[in-house]
């Protein structure tokens, strides 16, 4: 299995890519990327399993990354859980109407990512 | 008793200065003292009272040739007064009445020779030094002493210029510290950097822990075989105490692993929260990045606000306008005064 983590903070990924690796991954199983033209570009060239990306970042946010690779494309089906600090009912709703499966508010837990990522995975 | 090397140095450095350092104007003036201590007792004289007196060792153990002379001195003196209890009363009045003459002359003698080997001083140019006029050189002096000189005038100003800042009266200069967005850019930045290098701390012990676990797994299993062993051959051979004392050692340190590896499992989940927690940086650079982006906004808005359309010049102002609270405005009579003054 392979996950993409994208976030604009190196230090957020690490966190991320630590959960990911409690919950009995490895560091070859996941890959990151700081923006969403980054994520874009290694989403071309590997298949990834499920996408973990940040909302707020520069050159491409999250909620458009999402847009498009919910457009078309190999990963169109892929699952995507947005990490993020933008906790208002408002943007929930315009993650979820935009494609993504799940969405945690950051500060986040180890156990709420990993219920969100065995939900996402189970279906 | 011998001398310490120490001594010896102490020794040899008070004399180097008797020989080497007259054209140093520093060391000039304990000079004399030295040459009369030296002309009135011999190297071998000198040695033998560092030795006998203690006073002498512990002066002397400070290498120093400042240090050194008065050890000398106080040698010269004990050694006179033990020839005193041996000369008549009258013969010493005379010696002492000749050596403070010799002396004093000696002294004056020095003292025109250190004033003669110090560049441009002797007696001929003090003299006119003195007769020449001093009144002029010393006014220019007091008067270049009372004004400041210009890292003292800089200091003043910044005194001031912050005093100024500080009641508001001045904004803070616009450079690079004190720009807001700049430097809250800046700590946002430089914080993530921190932040990942506490984050490759965390990683460290982490991986270390991991490694120990590791370890502590392998002994424990070797621990259990030698248990194991021990068991057989205690059993085996009864008589044998080492068989039973070991295998008594193997199963007292048994424990140890397994609670080595629960210790680290409850260091890393430590390791893990604090890992979680680090959110928090990220969460704070992001409300960081908020107010970045309201005084953007603002500096934008302000820049409109005040942006001019039309094609406008700087124009000379008038500096007193009618109406203008100032002592500098002129009224009618003083207008009168100044032109009756002026007569054109």
């Amino acid at each position: 299995m392979k996950i993409l983590i994208v976030d604009d903070s190196s230090t957020m990924r690490r966190i991320i890519g630590n959960v990911v690796m409690q919950l009995g991954f490895s560091r070859d199983d996941f890959d990151e990327a700081e923006d969403g033209v980054k994520a874009w570009k290694i989403l071309g060239e590997s298949q990834y399993d499920i996408i973990l990306t940040d909302w707020n970042m520069p050159n491409m946010n999250g909620l458009e990354l999402v847009q498009k690779v919910r457009a078309g494309g190999n990963h169109q089906k892929v699952p995507i859980i947005m990490i993020t600090t933008e906790g208002g009912k408002g943007e929930v709703i315009t993650a979820l109407k935009a494609g993504v499966n799940n969405y945690i508010v950051k500060p986040f837990s180890a156990e709420i990512l990993k219920e969100k990522l065995d939900g996402v995975l189970k279906k | 008793m011998s001398m310490s090397q120490e001594e010896i140095e102490a020794l040899m450095s008070g004399l180097d200065i008797q020989e080497d350092e007259p054209s140093t104007p520093e060391v000039q003036e304990p000079e004399p003292v030295i040459e009369e201590d030296n002309t009135s007792m011999s190297e071998n004289d000198i040695a033998d009272l560092i030795a006998q007196t203690d006073v002498a060792t512990d002066d002397s153990a400070d290498s120093s040739p400042e240090t050194a002379t008065p050890a000398i001195e106080t040698q010269a003196e004990s050694a006179a007064e033990e020839a005193i209890s041996e000369e008549s009363i009258d013969e010493l009045i005379n010696n002492i009445e000749e050596n403070d003459e010799s002396t004093a002359s000696e002294d004056s003698e020095n003292i025109d020779d250190i004033l003669a080997s110090i560049d441009g001083m002797d007696e001929t140019p003090v003299e006119s030094a003195a007769a020449a006029p001093v009144s002029a050189p010393v006014e220019n002096a007091s008067v270049a002493a009372e004004r400041p000189s210009e890292p003292e005038k800089e200091a003043i100003a910044k005194d001031w210029t912050d005093g100024q800042i500080d009641q508001g009266v001045f904004p803070f200069p616009v450079e690079k510290n004190t720009k807001v967005v700049n430097q809250l850019s800046e700590v946002a930045t430089d914080s993530e950097e921190k932040a990942s290098k506490i984050f490759d701390v965390l990683s460290f012990v982490l991986d270390e822990n991991n490694e120990i676990q590791k370890n502590s797994k392998a002994l424990d299993e070797f621990l259990s075989k030698q248990i194991v062993l021990l068991d057989s051959l205690s059993k085996k051979f009864p008589n044998i105490a080492s068989f039973k004392s070991n295998l008594e050692l193997a199963q007292s340190l048994q424990p140890m692993p397994s609670n080595i590896i629960d210790r680290t499992n409850a260091e890393n989940a430590q390791l893990f929260e604090a890992m979680e927690l680090m959110q928090f940086h990220d969460i704070n650079r992001q409300k960081i990045e908020r107010v970045m982006s309201v005084i953007k906004k603002l500096s934008t808005y302000l820049n409109n606000l005040f942006e001019d359309e039309t094609d406008y010049h700087d124009v000379a102002t008038a500096k007193h306008i009618h109406g203008d609270v100032n002592s500098n405005l002129v009224d009618e009579q003083d207008l009168d005064a100044l032109i009756a003054e002026f007569g054109n």
